[in-house]
């Protein structure tokens, strides 16, 4: 299957193919081309829902995860026995919440795109942040990731875990 | 009793047109079938059958067919068939009419945004906008555009719906984007639709308002048409996105994007075409209103 990608939104302009090819580059970089893999893209309204349901904060937020396995290791990739569960589970990108703050602090929103999702991503392999510990291993974890991405990229994309913003 | 039938069948060819048109001999087709002991049973019946096949001016007597089921025509000198049925009918169609003007949301159609220009042709609608020398075209037909709501399984999820929660009718048409370069001889053709999901629906009912996961609209077909005909050339090969490659599946989208074509354009479509569709069920409805009553 690959990278399942859908926009449920219209407030965004967004580049499909953009956003591909970098996830794509991210599950490279990471070795996880074989686990299919879930982003969607939707709105202030709809995140702020999902927030709500699954995390009982009425809040829009940047990025939701939602693992396939619950109780990875931190960077221990899952060996399944079957294909149906090469699966890391789905990502849901805030991109109107997203967007707002590459406004307010001039920045380029694919690239704050991509940084959230190796964020996700880092959730969907176990990664926390709801330690000091926790979230010392995951800087360093999407620090080796994005820098690996401006190595091949010529970007200077930067980690999302600066503050714990939320969980997966 | 088919080999009499039969014969009065034949017999009523020869049934000279002076002889026709007397009332006594006219009557009820159930009435000369049972009563084998009138000695004109045959021979009404196929005046009867003589009289339902004749168009002549003279034909202002209509045999009754039905009698036995209420058909009771109404006359009002048109010379057209009117029936209690059909007054019922007539006045079921003024209510109905009077009911969706009132959730009419508007006399007027809904404007699209990024100055498209509607050219309607009864329920086809296209949808043009030149961008520096391309000319984009979207077609879309409201008629088979309201896709069937999976309200049983959402019922039967829920239990039992309130009649006064019934969803509003959405038209979510199938839509065809064409687009022409300058000076070329062919347009690139797409074949959009509004994907319907099912599992939606029904998690939406278990759940209450669930997440749907499918784009708001969908690429199914690419193929390259040649400008300025109407008939699909089905020579011409047809790109189907059912097994595409979606690296390549998201740079068509972009290109539509690009175009105008997006997410905001397939709400806004969803809007109009809901609209039009409206407006042409009423339109229907005063037609057949008309129909019933008077023509």
């Amino acid at each position: 299957m690959g990278v399942v990608l859908r926009n449920l939104q219209n407030v965004v302009p967004l580049r499909r193919a953009r956003l591909r090819k970098d996830v794509e580059t991210l599950r490279h970089i990471l070795g996880i081309q074989k686990f299919d893999l879930g982003v969607i893209c939707v709105d202030n309204r709809k995140i702020q829902r999902i927030n709500n349901i699954y995390r009982k904060k009425n809040m829009p937020t940047d990025v939701l995860s939602f693992p396939f396995y619950e109780e990875l290791r931190p960077g221990k990739l899952p060996c399944p026995l079957y294909r149906d569960e090469l699966n890391l589970g789905d990502i849901f990108l805030g991109v109107e919440y997203v967007m707002k703050q590459c406004q307010q602090q001039s920045q380029d929103l694919h690239g704050i795109l991509t940084s959230v999702t190796a964020h996700g991503i880092c959730h969907l392999l176990g990664y926390r942040h709801e330690t000091e510990e926790e979230w010392k291993e995951m800087l360093q974890k999407e620090s080796y990731i994005l820098n690996e991405f401006n190595r091949f990229t010529g970007r200077q994309l930067v980690p999302l875990t600066k503050k714990c913003s939320q969980d997966g | 009793m088919l080999k009499s039938l039969s014969r009065a069948v034949s017999t009523a060819v020869r049934i000279s047109t002076s002889t026709m048109f007397s009332a006594r001999a006219l009557q009820p087709l159930t009435r000369s079938t049972l009563c084998s002991s009138n000695s004109g049973a045959i021979r009404p019946f196929s005046r009867s059958l003589w009289m339902m096949s004749h168009n002549g001016a003279a034909s202002v007597y209509r045999p009754k067919l039905f009698s036995s089921k209420g058909f009771t025509p109404v006359s009002c000198g048109c010379g057209s068939l009117h029936t209690e049925g059909d007054k019922a009918f007539g006045n079921f169609l003024s209510d109905e009419i009077k009911e969706e003007k009132k959730i009419q949301k508007s006399n007027t159609l809904p404007k699209m945004s990024g100055g498209w220009e509607l050219q309607q042709n009864g329920t086809e609608a296209k949808l043009i906008r030149t961008i520096s020398g391309e000319k984009v075209t979207v077609t879309f037909n409201v008629n088979n555009s309201i896709p069937p709501k999976f309200e049983e399984e959402a019922e039967q999820a829920q239990g039992q719906k309130s009649a006064e929660n019934e969803p509003d009718i959405v038209s979510s048409p199938n839509f065809v984007v064409e687009v022409t370069k300058q000076a070329a001889k062919h347009s690139l053709v797409f074949d959009c639709h509004y994907p319907e999901d099912e599992a939606k629906y029904i998690f939406q009912a278990i759940h209450g308002e669930g997440e749907e996961e499918s784009d708001i609209f969908a690429i199914r077909e690419v193929s390259f048409q040649p400008e300025g005909d109407v008939e699909w050339k089905e020579t011409a090969y047809t790109l189907n996105t059912d097994s595409l490659d979606w690296a390549l599946y998201d740079h068509l989208m972009d290109f539509l994007a690009d175009r105008g074509v997006d997410n905001t354009f397939a709400d806004e479509l969803i809007e109009l075409s809901t609209a039009m569709e409206h407006h042409e069920y009423i339109k229907f409805l005063e037609d057949l209103s008309g129909f019933v009553k008077c023509n």
